[in-house]
């Protein structure tokens, strides 16, 4: 087990700490292994990438990172909550106030507006009045580049603009962690380029932290840190440069 | 408020996306068309026929004897008149009821039947040949001489048709067939030297006519009549729905009966003109061909083959007469009219109509199309109640209809007669005849005991009621007592004599209708009037028209529960569709509700989005479905629905429906809409909150 430590904001307390979990799906009468002991501590502004070859554990790890799904395992914490001692109920909550979701098909509700599938979760939290919401919204929007989409429903917009109205929907709670798996993998690579950009801008205006998976070596770029998955165990948290060059030898390899 | 909205919102912009919605709300528009059209047909067919039965006999209450042993049933039920204990002196009965506020009028009744004899046409004849001998026994006109010598031509006609008859049964069986006496008889009928004789001695010669010959021929029928004794005035009074078809109604306080028409038809018309009548209603009115219906065929074959009743009843005047217009009518050099009435009455569907109108025209005035006429007596011999035979004549005034029952061989057939017509029948003794029965009973030192109370005058016990102990036995057949002249006599007084409303209403009754000024508090009335009777000791039994009318009240129920059957069929198949289509819906937006669940959105939002989505489903589409069946129903209502058959017409209660639409159809069917989109999406609703939030991580689109 490698421990691993934060690159900067060292010293407060980590926004996600994952220690020796191990989540195992049962397909059938087989067992499959999909995480085998996994630590990891991630601290608030990070805006990191998880890599690593399909069937690594990616997505695994971040639907437990979500609360979606429970380790097999070990304890994963989240905002300093053991998610296995937290209900339903609560589990849905600390997804609503301090998680933001950005799906790698969108996942936009198709009947709804660009301004109320961004409205969607404030209207699930019930803090804010409609004047607010509308503020916080439209204020997104202009952030996404969308605000004269607003009244749009999703199937009129490109793939690109409706990844960037999720990027929105994921931020109008200002959650303290964002979760975005392959977000770019149902984009061209210019378009996918924009959204990291758009992520790693909030990031830093925001401080919100970003952890997001792909394989996609250009936009692991942009990330301050990459951590990479094989075989549902970490291989090593490194920089981008190093994961470049890393990703180089193994292309080299095949 | 603002999550509602969004729900709101949601489900709208759902309502047209999803082809899964429109096909469920496709399903809940036709079930709430299809449930207020249904439910305000039936309704309205409910208040027709309660109407009819209500306004025709019924009322909305019945009381009657809580002493009963049967229940009441006024149309008659399965085996025979029910046992209804007497109520002495409806007077009581009058101011115990009008006390209630509530109650309106009260008619005074008592049913029950006798069976009678329609007459055959030799019986006929002859008796109104011995009418002509009776009046010319007192000064003969040559007026009447035409006249009797007429009628002997037509009985003459009579005996040689008959012969006929005998000789054609032994040529197809054989002599043995005929019985040697009634062959005897007839041979000596047919002879020239009986006719030569038979002024010597008129009434003799008619009585071995009467005796031998007329049972010969078997065209008479039994009937069974069913009579309600009423205060005829006050029934027409009350019943709205009751008509006059034919002759007027009874004079106050005059006895008398008046026919249903219904009954007057089927047991008095002649035959082939009855069947000429059935057929054209089936015609008209069932759209039945004479060629594709059996039944039609056999009346036709029938009409065809049964000449005999119109045969007997011409003379050789109209016999002439009506071979002549045969004659013309059917182009045929034919001269027996044995053989053309067959030919006219080969009838198909070309012809039927010409031919009908032709036999009203040219060959009815020549007949008596009923046996009995309007302004005859009729003998009705009944049972009384202590089991004597009690004969009374009574004469016809008419008949009359109900609107809207004209057509049901059960509530059509009622017969209406005077009540002291039916006291007498009853077996219930006059005040006269009671003093008179008193003397007797004084002089001979006897006490009548009813049958049924023998044990208890042995016993001990208390004996019930004194009306029909006081109805001794043995008194019955006045007749007896009187002689032939004074019996004439009597009978004229008893024709002529007005009773008053006193004597009318002091006596005995079997049960009375009450009409209520406000139905809708009939339940209560009912319990107030029943627990009144008791306390003043005249125990009643209070029942609704429905239970009082029996089969037909239980008509209009099975009528209902027939509509409610199949508007829960409709309700158990658009639940499981409902149910289906809302679960596949729900499967297709697994991916939806999995993201809603990783945003953020509780089990219990995913859980109100789909049931306000099916409601708001139902209410956008039960609405729809509610405007368009109310227009049906408006558009019905001012058109009418027509009874397309013989039941239909009993069940709209008269040649067409005009249904109206009452806003408790409305309310019903939108009820049974919200309810039934409720319970189908309950299923699906509970599956959708099961969705887990990592189904929006599936990536597959």
């Amino acid at each position: 087990m490698t421990q691993l430590t934060a690159v900067s904001g060292g010293g407060t307390q980590p926004i996600v700490s994952l220690s020796d979990v191990t989540k195992t799906y049962t397909l059938g009468k087989v067992q499959v292994p999909a995480l085998r002991g996994v630590t990891l501590d991630v601290f608030p502004g990070e805006f990191i990438s998880i890599a690593g070859p399909s069937g690594s554990g990616k997505t695994t790890a971040l639907n437990l990172v979500g609360c979606v799904d429970t380790a097999t395992a070990g304890v994963v914490r989240v905002d300093g909550q053991d998610t296995k001692q937290l209900s339903e109920r609560q589990l849905t909550n600390l997804r609503l106030h301090t998680i933001g979701f950005i799906f790698q098909s969108f996942n936009l509700v198709s009947v709804l507006s660009v301004f109320q599938n961004v409205e969607f979760p404030l209207l699930l939290q019930r803090k804010l009045n409609a004047k607010e919401r509308s503020q916080r919204v439209m204020t997104l929007l202009e952030q996404v580049g969308l605000e004269k989409h607003a009244k749009h429903r999703p199937n009129e917009l490109s793939g690109g603009q409706r990844q960037r109205v999720a990027v929105a929907r994921a931020l109008v709670t200002r959650p303290k962690l964002v979760l975005a798996d392959e977000p770019t993998a149902n984009l061209d690579s210019v378009t996918g380029q924009n959204i990291i950009d758009l992520m790693k801008e909030l990031n830093r205006k925001e401080g919100t932290t970003f952890i997001f998976s792909t394989h996609d070596a250009k936009v692991m770029n942009h990330a301050n840190a990459v951590v990479r998955l094989a075989d549902g165990k970490i291989l090593d948290r490194i920089t981008p440069a190093e994961a470049q060059r890393a990703m180089a030898v193994g292309a080299e390899g095949h | 408020m603002s999550q509602l909205k969004l729900l709101l919102q949601v489900a709208l912009r759902n309502l047209f996306v999803s082809k899964i919605n429109i096909l469920i709300g496709g399903i809940i528009f036709f079930g709430t068309v299809l449930v207020v059209v249904g439910g305000a047909f039936v309704d309205s067919m409910d208040e027709a026929m309660s109407r009819s039965i209500i306004g025709s006999v019924a009322g909305h209450l019945q009381v009657y004897s809580e002493k009963s042993k049967d229940e009441l049933a006024l149309f008659g039920q399965m085996g025979g008149e029910p046992d209804l204990s007497a109520v002495d002196d409806f007077s009581r009965i009058k101011d115990l009821v009008l006390e209630h506020p509530n109650v309106k009028t009260v008619v005074p009744m008592g049913t029950s039947g006798a069976l009678i004899t329609s007459g055959n046409t030799v019986d006929l004849t002859l008796a109104r040949l011995r009418d002509l001998y009776k009046k010319a026994a007192q000064g003969e006109t040559p007026e009447l001489r035409a006249q009797i010598q007429s009628l002997q031509a037509h009985v003459r006609q009579m005996l040689a048709l008959l012969d006929e008859d005998l000789k054609r049964r032994s040529e197809i069986v054989d002599d043995k067939a005929n019985d040697p006496a009634d062959v005897e008889a007839l041979t000596r009928a047919r002879s020239d030297a009986f006719w030569a004789d038979f002024d010597k001695d008129p009434f003799g010669s008619l009585e071995f006519l009467e005796n031998r010959i007329a049972q010969q021929v078997t065209d008479g029928d039994m009937v069974y009549l069913r009579y309600t004794g009423t205060d005829l005035v006050n029934f027409q009074n009350t019943f709205d729905r009751m008509r006059i078809v034919q002759g007027a109604p009874v004079p106050e306080g005059r006895r008398g009966m008046l026919l249903s028409q219904f009954f007057y038809d089927e047991a008095f018309k002649l035959k082939s003109a009855l069947r000429l009548d059935h057929i054209k209603e089936e015609r008209d009115l069932n759209h039945k061909t004479i060629a594709d219906d059996p039944k039609l065929g056999r009346w036709v074959k029938e009409n065809q083959t049964q000449t005999r009743e119109i045969l007997f009843q011409l003379d050789p005047i109209k016999t002439k007469q009506a071979v002549e217009r045969l004659q013309r009518i059917l182009g045929s050099q034919e001269t027996e009219l044995g053989k053309l009435l067959p030919l006219f009455f080969a009838m198909d569907d070309a012809n039927f109509d010409t031919r009908f109108q032709q036999f009203y025209a040219e060959l009815a005035p020549l007949l008596d199309l009923y046996r009995i006429r309007v302004g005859d007596d009729l003998t009705i011999t009944a049972f009384t109640r202590t089991g004597y035979v009690q004969s009374v004549n009574v004469k016809i005034y008419g008949t009359y209809k109900f609107d809207g029952l004209e057509k049901s061989a059960l509530a059509g057939s009622l017969n209406l007669m005077d009540l002291m017509t039916f006291r007498e029948l009853y077996g219930y003794l006059t005040a006269e005849k009671k003093a008179e029965l008193a003397k007797l009973q004084e002089a001979s030192g006897v006490t009548a005991v009813k049958r049924e109370d023998a044990e208890a005058a042995l016993f001990g016990e208390e004996g019930s009621a004194s009306l029909v102990a006081n109805a001794t036995p043995g008194l019955i057949d006045e007749d007896a007592q009187l002689d032939g002249f004074a019996q004439k006599l009597r009978r004229e007084e008893l024709a002529s004599r007005v009773y008053t409303q006193e004597e009318i209403e002091k006596g005995v009754v079997l049960s009375a209708a009450l009409m209520l000024k406000d139905p809708e508090q009939l339940e209560q009335t009912m319990a107030e009037l029943q627990a009144t009777a008791k306390a003043k000791g005249l125990p009643l039994r209070v029942i609704s028209w429905q239970k009082a009318s029996g089969l037909i009240g239980q008509f209009v129920l099975v009528a209902k529960l027939v509509l409610y059957f199949a508007v829960f069929i409709i309700f158990v198949v658009a639940l499981v569709i409902i149910n289906n289509a809302m679960m596949m819906a729900t499967l297709q937006r697994v991916r939806e509700v999995g993201t809603l669940r990783a945003i953020g959105a509780q089990r219990s939002f995913v859980l109100s989005m789909v049931l306000v989505e099916t409601v708001v489903l139902g209410l956008v589409f039960g609405t729809i479905g509610a405007v368009v069946g109310g227009a049906i129903m408006r558009v019905l209502g001012h058109v009418g629905i027509p009874a397309g058959n013989e039941a239909l017409y009993f069940f709209f209660s008269g040649p067409r429906l005009f249904p109206s639409l009452h806003v408790s159809n409305l309310v019903e069917a939108f009820v049974i809409v919200l309810v039934v989109s409720a319970l189908s999406t309950f299923y699906p609703a509970f599956l959708a909150t099961r969705v887990s939030p990592l189904q929006a991580m599936q990536t597959d689109e």
